[in-house]
């Protein structure tokens, strides 16, 4: 097979190049300038960066093109991932800005960015390569960045993040390997020859792929990383990790379960993946009730929240993929707003995020105790907002694709999150003498503008829902 | 596919032994430079694999795929031996048992 590069391969891969670039430029820019400057300088060349890059990833928006030979395909998909994506960056660079000590700014913003980097690539990846590399690129920078704290938690949470996330990786490339031997392609659309449904390799193969998505996914038995990581990471960080790993992951996974599987496989292949789906939804909620960290806290809720989206998912209807994607947008708000709130209230580099920080926060910033109540009122799934309309249409597409017991997982694991989130808005409203003072950060308002975005975001996607354009055929 | 001296289901029976020893090792040594070296070996299990279906199928995607893993698993061993490094630094000896101020 020749692959005939063009320059519209190229262009393809323009929003990354420029992430990339951007990154070089903010450590280079970081080198030259005056110390008293470089705050600013890294913080407005970075988000010029990304808005640059979402700028010109718009434009594939309904212009499918399957880049080298099939190995990065853009269109409407890959479109809404890496804008998702460009998202998160954009919000946890602005954090870091905000929060971040000063001699690390630079480094910080462009590991962010080359991980943004990894996560874009994977949303548009249509060969086994480019996932692996896709992934790689994504976890190494998080590696780094993990560590970036100076607590003695940071450094652990890098090492445990290291190590596990690498075994993941070793699964996943084994898997890979498997079904590189299944089809003799590297390609995903190599996978869905009818003739694999029979080969033992394509499900081994298949299999120990999916392992490796559900632990990058942290789904439950494979969760038990992401609390401690998200503890000891520095809270942008956190943020960051939080929504672009999950988002490039559902990516991959997305692809894989509606564009690389020969029908039949896929009903049997899959069903563990829903059932830990569903065992997810209600294991992280239970796990946030015992929770004294509101990064803690804010993982297992990802677990959970994670659980609702691939809920979608199953039964692989186009609504379904578009509804995921409409909740993973409103996730990506109400888990960066929440995080922009907690940038505000908690000293990161002492005490880290302790919830004991948010009694009697009502009295000391009713701004800050309204927002973080909107968050939590999303992330709950209570109207108004965006968490509540995403979990509707999820519950309505899991019922018609014949998935009612995932539904019912869904409608118990949100009343068991309820009492949760409902224990921290109590604990913000009540008074308290000893109400715990505002750590200053130098950049405070750029943490109170993300979180103000975010909250206005989270409520007008609940009465303007964007009308996605079908995005099922751009997967294959 | 091709013929082969050796046959496919040899190459794929020591490639799963090598990568079951990597899994071991991560399971069961203390030592973080052996758990880093059971990474590798897992990553290398999945690098004959690829070797072994490239030269089956007559594909050349399996070669550049094993350089690829290649290249990124030095990154991942650069980066993991720093972190390592800023882990252990003021421990008197290294077990990754001692790494446990959380728990999940």
């Amino acid at each position: 097979m020749t692959v005939n590069v063009t320059s519209a391969d190229w262009y393809a891969l323009a929003p990354i190049s420029i992430v990339a670039i951007t990154a070089l430029v903010v450590l280079l820019a970081d080198l030259f300038a005056p110390k008293h400057v470089n705050r600013y300088l890294a913080i407005v060349l970075a988000v010029l960066g990304i808005v640059v890059a979402a700028t010109d990833c718009k434009a594939a928006y309904a212009h499918d093109f399957a880049a080298f030979g099939g190995a990065f395909i853009v269109g409407g998909f890959s479109v809404v991932f890496q804008e998702i994506i460009l998202i998160a960056a954009l919000g946890s660079v602005v954090l870091y800005g905000a929060i971040g000590k000063d001699d690390r700014i630079a480094g910080a913003i462009a590991l962010m960015l080359w991980s943004a980097c990894g996560a874009m690539l994977m949303a548009g990846a249509g060969s086994l390569m480019t996932i692996f590399l896709g992934i790689e690129l994504l976890s190494l920078a998080l590696y780094c960045l993990c560590g970036l704290a100076d607590r003695p938690t940071a450094r652990e949470a890098a090492f445990k993040y290291l190590i596990l996330s690498s075994v993941a990786s070793g699964f996943m490339l084994y898997g890979m390997a498997m079904l590189f031997g299944a089809s003799g392609s590297v390609a995903l659309a190599d996978l869905t020859n009818p003739v694999l449904a029979s080969n033992p390799l394509l499900w081994i193969g298949g299999g120990l792929f999916l392992v490796g998505i559900s632990f990058k996914l942290s789904l439950v038995p494979f969760h038990a990383w992401s609390p401690d990581v998200y503890e000891g990471a520095p809270l942008p960080v956190t943020a960051f990790m939080s929504v672009a790993t999950k988002a490039g992951t559902l990516a991959v996974f997305a692809r894989f379960v509606y564009a690389a599987m020969p029908s039949g496989v896929a009903d049997r292949l899959l069903l563990p993946i829903w059932i830990v789906a569903g065992i997810s939804m209600i294991a992280g909620n239970v796990g946030m009730l015992a929770q004294h960290d509101l990064k803690r806290l804010l993982a297992y809720s990802g677990i959970a929240q994670i659980g609702y989206m691939l809920a979608a998912l199953a039964g692989g209807t186009a609504l379904g993929m578009r509804y995921a994607i409409f909740y993973l947008a409103a996730y990506t708000f109400m888990n960066l707003g929440a995080f922009a709130i907690a940038a505000l209230i908690s000293d990161d580099a002492e005490q880290g995020s302790r919830l004991a920080n948010y009694r009697g926060l009502a009295q000391k910033s009713p701004a800050a105790a309204a927002l973080m109540t909107v968050f939590l009122l999303a992330l709950a799934g209570l109207p108004p907002t965006a968490g509540f309309l995403g979990k509707i249409l999820i519950l309505s597409t899991t019922a018609s694709a014949g998935y009612v017991w995932l539904g019912i997982a869904l409608i118990v694991g949100t009343a068991i999150s309820l009492y949760a989130y409902a224990k921290i808005i109590r604990a913000m409203y009540q008074r308290d003498e000893h109400a715990h003072t505002h750590a200053a950060h130098p950049f405070v308002p750029l943490a109170w503008a993300s979180a103000i975005v975010c909250c206005v975001a989270v409520v007008v996607l609940t009465f303007v829902p964007p009308a996605l354009r079908d995005v099922l055929p751009l997967v294959r | 596919m091709l013929p082969m001296s050796v046959p496919l289901i040899d190459y794929v029976a020591l490639s799963s032994v090598i990568f079951f020893i990597g899994v071991a090792g991560v399971l069961v040594r203390r030592n973080p430079l052996i758990v880093l070296m059971s990474i590798e070996l897992m990553f290398n299990a999945a690098n004959l694999l690829f070797m072994a279906f490239a030269r089956a199928w007559g594909n050349n995607a399996g070669h550049i795929f094993a350089f690829l893993v290649i290249t990124v698993a030095a990154a991942e061993a650069a980066i993991g031996l720093a972190i390592v490094v800023t882990v252990f630094r003021t421990a008197r000896h290294v077990d990754v048992d001692d790494v446990s101020l959380m728990k999940g």
